[in-house]
């Protein structure tokens, strides 16, 4: 790694005016699994001149239940909310999430805001020493539309021509499932909000913002989440397709449901057409086929990812009734 | 020339003494010549005439460390033995504990926190090496498998009588992997056992062998715990 400062911030205040002071050349650190390996490859055409590091603030790391609402720190690892029985009982999809997610050690540094804000995992995007400045980094092409697509977008790219990269979080389409709320330093906005596809930005979280905590609502009466992937491997690796979905049966009628699917959008993509498609019927395996079909009946997949549309619908389906058992 | 001449340390620094003489800094009767200065606060500018009485007076009326530590200066425990070191920003623990350290049973394969085999155990947690920054190690307590071995884990007969090793490169992430899992849980299950291990890469192709000698070594440190009971019941 080439040279930088490092800064130990105590409070959220002093890591946002370090943040505030370095303007765009500074880069936040929790559990640096993902940034670290960014700059080792030196994919970024700018390196970041100094660490804000956000482990050193207390009070940070918590899970807890206050009046109904489960709040979780930014810096809660990851292993820790995949083992918390109380997390595993009433908001399984988000359990489900972290135990799935990286391999163990990883989980053991990571952290739940880390895994919201991480960088999109896009082949081009990271080779080493910057190799192909593409548009995340500024330049004037997406190189995955032309090259090989089979792990980019289904749900066509950010804008015309724009980056087809998917965004490869676990937790994310969990916490969108479960209707989560994110807090920052600076604003309270709904996690289906804090995704955004920019030049060397994954998050609308400005550069002197941070990620402090994530608030789940208790889930209505009867309501049950659920979480699935897919990769090749079962540890370590990222999702080729995950879903999350919580529905809320009635009387073997569905009430709600909330249904997400992320890794095949340029961000998590809430699958709207299948919770309309759903509302108010009979559960039954046909139904929740169904709403697979609904689900990716936008899909535009590219040159090699219509695979992937395939275990979209499966993973839907499978998600709907694992929310039924 | 030869080393160690002039007035400077084994360092290759200037030894304080010298420098502080040289810059008429530090006040010294013995030395002749050398005149003699009152200490001044730098945050309020009083003086004192001892060293000992501006530092009482920094601590209580200031609220700050009389000497405070420079930002690379980490102090560490490793395998039960206190360290303290000054670190760049861009070392990672790894190549503290291996490259200047030497405890070489830590290694480094993939470098992208993606094979396990650099796994030490920091605070009770197997994390990996290559991805943790030194500096960000502070006052952490880390086990590495030479702590391990020296501790007579059974872990590390279990591995040699199960032969979980071929070219033997992984092993010692492994190990550590197997350690920080017996040291939260004596009775795994296989399942848990292949759950906990998921982050550990091995080309050679060892997998099945790992749950055969953990199981065994944990039931060797199940027996040993129940022995001192027998003999307190006796």
């Amino acid at each position: 790694m080439r040279k930088f400062a490092h800064i130990d911030a105590h409070t959220v205040d002093e890591a946002v005016s370090a943040l505030r002071l370095y303007g765009n050349r500074a880069a936040a650190i929790a559990g640096g699994t993902d940034l670290l390996g960014k700059m080792k490859d030196e994919i970024l055409p700018r390196y970041p001149e100094a660490l804000i590091n956000l482990k050193t603030i207390p009070g940070l790391e918590f899970l807890r239940e206050d009046a109904g609402v489960l709040r979780v720190g930014a810096l809660t690892k990851l292993e820790d909310i995949g083992k918390e029985p109380l997390v595993c009982q009433k908001y399984a999809a988000l359990s489900q999430a972290a135990n799935r997610m990286a391999s163990p050690h990883l989980r053991e540094m990571g952290t739940l805001g880390g895994n919201l804000c991480q960088d999109i995992r896009c082949w081009y995007y990271r080779n080493p020493n910057n190799r192909f400045p593409c548009l995340r980094k500024g330049g004037g092409r997406c190189y995955a539309i032309d090259g090989d697509n089979r792990y980019h977008s289904i749900m066509g790219g950010s804008v015309e021509g724009g980056c087809y990269a998917v965004h490869p979080s676990d937790t994310a389409p969990a916490l969108i499932a479960l209707n989560a709320l994110v807090v920052t330093s600076k604003r309270i906005l709904n996690l289906e909000n804090l995704f955004q596809v920019d030049v060397g930005k994954t998050t609308v979280l400005d550069a002197d913002e941070i990620l402090t905590e994530i608030q789940i609502p208790k889930p209505p009466d009867g309501a049950k989440s659920a979480f699935l992937k897919f990769a090749i491997r079962k540890s370590i690796d990222f999702p080729i397709v995950n879903c999350a979905a919580m529905i809320t049966i009635f009387r073997g009628k569905v009430k709600a449901a909330r249904i997400c699917l992320n890794a095949v959008a340029v961000k998590p993509y809430r699958a709207l057409n299948a919770e309309k498609a759903i509302l108010g019927k009979q559960m039954d395996e046909k139904l929740a086929e169904s709403a697979g079909l609904a689900a990716l009946s936008e899909s535009k997949p590219t040159e090699r990812n219509g695979y992937m549309v395939q275990i979209a619908k499966t993973l839907v389906k499978r998600a709907i009734l694992a929310c039924n058992e | 020339m030869k080393a160690g001449s002039s007035n400077r340390s084994s360092c290759g620094r200037l030894d304080d003494g010298a420098l502080y003489q040289e810059l008429k800094l530090m006040p010294n009767k013995d030395v002749p010549g050398v005149e003699l200065k009152k200490y001044s606060c730098p945050y309020c500018l009083i003086t004192f005439d001892a060293f000992e009485a501006i530092k009482s007076h920094i601590v209580a009326d200031h609220k700050s460390e009389a000497l405070p530590e420079s930002e690379g200066t980490v102090h560490l425990t490793i395998n039960g033995q206190e360290y303290t070191f000054q670190v760049e920003p861009d070392w990672t623990l790894y190549y503290l504990i291996h490259d200047k350290l030497g405890f070489t049973g830590t290694k480094l394969m993939c470098d992208r926190g993606a094979c396990g085999s650099c796994t030490v155990i920091m605070n009770g947690r197997p994390i990996l090496s290559c991805m943790t920054l030194a500096i960000e190690c502070k006052g952490k307590r880390i086990e590495t498998v030479e702590g391990i071995a020296a501790s007579n884990h059974p872990l590390v007969e279990e591995y040699v009588k199960h032969h979980c090793m071929q070219c033997g490169y992984c092993t010692p992430g492994f190990v550590v992997t197997a350690k920080a899992l017996l040291d939260r849980n004596l009775n795994p299950t296989e399942y848990e056992i292949r759950e906990a291990l998921g982050g550990n890469l091995c080309r050679c192709g060892t997998y099945p062998q790992h749950p055969k000698a953990i199981m065994d070594a944990a039931k060797i440190l199940r027996e040993a715990n129940r022995e001192p009971g027998i003999r307190d019941a006796g």
